[in-house]
């Protein structure tokens, strides 16, 4: 929405853009500083790195896992607070923002007591199935849902809170039940919020660090391997490999926002 | 006869609001007006009809079923809100066919009967005001309404597009035969669409009855204040010719200015468009003017109101001038005129 009203001064606007600018570089100087400093022979030794590439790949499968395990779980919480009135919602409210503000290597000994060996979780479905959560798959997605969820949470609220109620109502006079409404009309609307929750999860979820190596050093998710070769082998082979997988993770992120935002907005537009 | 409606002591309690105790019956093709103002509990009161409240007591019956418990799924009612609220995800085709995606036939019958086949793949946000109207009847229509329900449809718009889209309601319901309650605040809409009206206020009915009725004989101060102090009453076509329609009321004649010329209408006069001398006027312009008597003289701010008996009632406004020069005072015997242009003229069924 533009509206003509007073245009704020040139020298403000100026201001603002040399600040913003300085917040813009700070941003973007690393990235391409690192960048800059490869050799394309140095990419092609680290790319042919089985290790490397596994862990890539691992990396974008366990992130794709946890947006879809985030959307079936974190969606009817998004719909709840969007929608009803219940006690104790700043609670939940509270309770879904919380692992936003710990820190992830907290997060990774937390979930060690719930899904490590011992922990209830961990130790009951192992009983039953056989299943650990250490050392695989399913360690690595538990620790990037725990981090990652409150992102498709609330994206997907706004989603939800956008959604006109009359809409709802007069789908229910036409005859559809409160699954159908939700199916046929909410969620069809709410859908671009959604989208956006899952593209910040995804995002999320496959930067984690902190979380998965402590839960689950083996297998490796490409930034434990970018650590694991920083540690080896120094600055050269990490970084290269870091830049392959910037690669892949911001072109998967831009596909997505491309997906939620439609042609004008990828990759530059709000979210 | 079953009433297509029926509501019986219904009351809710939501927070500080509630309904208090609502009686009234719609029947079979009849558009009942619910007249109030905002916060009088309109949208509510459709909103208990339609199920998404269920009363604390009392009965609803819809077609003489008894609907009290049932979820507005069960209850076959045409919501309309105000704007039509159409599902802006689908295309007008499939909005039609929401309610019965099994019968493409139906939603291509509908949507030629309501002239909307040429926009079957249009979504929602580019059509006009008229043609979101005739989609949302259109949708309705698919799942068989037994009742129409309109939440104030028209209030967003400006007053040129409301009273087009209006009378194009009216005309399409009445085509349709099905019976509707529609609510608003605005007494222009009551009138031209009622058949039979009441008034809300707080949650409770002052007043149920035709128009004429509540318009003219207005329960208490609160109906008589709301619906205004204009002259309503029912008259009988004699005759229409290049827009003069000359109209019988009671044992009186009255010319109005208007292409309507049902044999049935209501005559609408407005106070400040009644003139009084003492004197009949020869101006040929004015072609109603009635030997009239004071009946009562009130002072209005800086207006005096005089109620008149012409052999019909009649309220007219006067300033304070003409008030001291005519001598106003109950029984004083004075000449009214109102100008054929200024007759406002209301279709009856």
């Amino acid at each position: 929405m533009t509206a003509k009203t007073l245009a704020p001064s040139r020298s403000l606007l100026l201001a603002f853009w040399l600040i913003g600018g300085v917040l813009l570089a700070f941003i973007l100087l690393p990235l391409l500083q690192m960048i800059a400093n490869q050799s394309p022979a140095r990419l092609a030794h680290v790319a042919a790195m089985d290790e490397v590439r596994a862990a890539i790949i691992l990396s974008v499968q366990a992130a794709f896992l946890t947006a879809a395990l985030a959307g079936i779980l974190g969606v009817p919480l998004a719909y709840l607070l969007a929608r009803a009135a219940f006690p104790g919602k700043g609670i939940v409210e509270a309770i879904v923002d919380l692992p936003l503000a710990i820190p992830h290597t907290v997060v990774g000994i937390a979930l060690l007591f719930v899904f490590g060996r011992t922990g209830w979780i961990g130790a009951s479905v192992n009983a039953l199935t056989g299943y650990q959560f250490w050392g695989t798959l399913g360690g690595i997605i538990v620790a990037m849902l725990f981090v990652s969820v409150t992102y498709t949470v609330n994206a997907a609220r706004v989603g939800f809170e956008s959604v006109d109620p009359r809409l709802e109502k007069v789908a229910r006079t036409l005859g559809a039940g409160p699954w159908s409404v939700f199916t046929r009309v909410t969620l069809p609307l709410a859908w671009r919020g959604v989208l956006t929750g899952l593209t910040l999860t995804f995002a999320r979820a496959i930067s984690e660090f902190g979380a998965v190596i402590v839960l689950t050093y083996y297998p490796m998710t490409a930034p434990v391997k970018i650590y694991d070769l920083f540690l080896q082998f120094g600055l050269d082979d990490s970084s290269a490999m870091a830049v392959l997988f910037l690669a892949v993770a911001l072109t998967l992120f831009i596909l997505l926002r491309y997906l939620a935002y439609g042609r004008r907005a990828a990759p530059g537009g709000r979210a | 006869m079953t009433a297509a409606l029926a509501l019986d002591r219904v009351s809710l309690s939501l927070g500080a609001f509630a309904l208090r105790d609502i009686s009234f019956a719609v029947a079979p093709g009849e558009i009942f007006v619910v007249l109030g103002p905002s916060g009088a509990g309109k949208s509510v009161l459709l909103e208990t009809i339609a199920g998404f409240y269920q009363p604390d007591a009392g009965t609803i019956h819809i077609g003489g079923r008894d609907v009290t418990a049932a979820p507005p799924e069960a209850r076959r009612v045409g919501f309309m809100f105000q704007d039509y609220a159409l599902f802006p995800h689908l295309t007008v085709a499939q909005n039609v066919q929401f309610a019965r995606r099994d019968d493409p036939a139906r939603t291509r019958d509908l949507l030629a009967r309501l002239a909307l086949a040429h926009l079957a793949d249009r979504k929602p946000a580019n059509l006009s005001g008229g043609e979101k109207q005739r989609v949302a009847l259109a949708r309705a229509l698919a799942m068989d309404p037994a009742l129409f329900l309109f939440d104030e449809p028209l209030s967003a718009l400006d007053a040129r597009a409301r009273d087009a889209l209006r009378d194009e309601l009216k005309t399409l319901l009445r085509q349709l035969g099905l019976p509707a309650i529609y609510v608003t605040h605005d007494q222009t809409e009551a009138l031209v669409l009622a058949d039979k009206m009441a008034i809300l206020r707080d949650g409770a009915l002052l007043q149920i009855g035709a128009p004429s009725e509540i318009f003219n004989a207005p329960a208490d101060e609160f109906v008589a204040n709301f619906v205004g102090v204009e002259t309503v009453l029912e008259g009988e076509t004699l005759a229409a010719s290049d827009g003069d329609v000359r109209i019988a009321l009671g044992s009186r004649e009255i010319h109005a200015v208007s292409d309507h010329a049902a044999r049935r209408v209501l005559v609408c006069i407005r106070p400040e468009d009644v003139a009084l001398a003492h004197a009949a006027r020869g101006d040929s312009s004015v072609r109603n003017q009635f030997d009239a008597r004071v009946v009562a003289v009130a002072a209005l701010g800086p207006l005096f109101k005089i109620t008149l008996d012409c052999g019909f009632p009649l309220i007219a406004y006067v300033t304070k001038q003409s008030y001291l020069e005519l001598n106003l005072a109950p029984g004083v015997r004075v000449i009214a005129s109102v100008k054929a242009t200024a007759i406002h003229l209301i279709d009856r069924k």
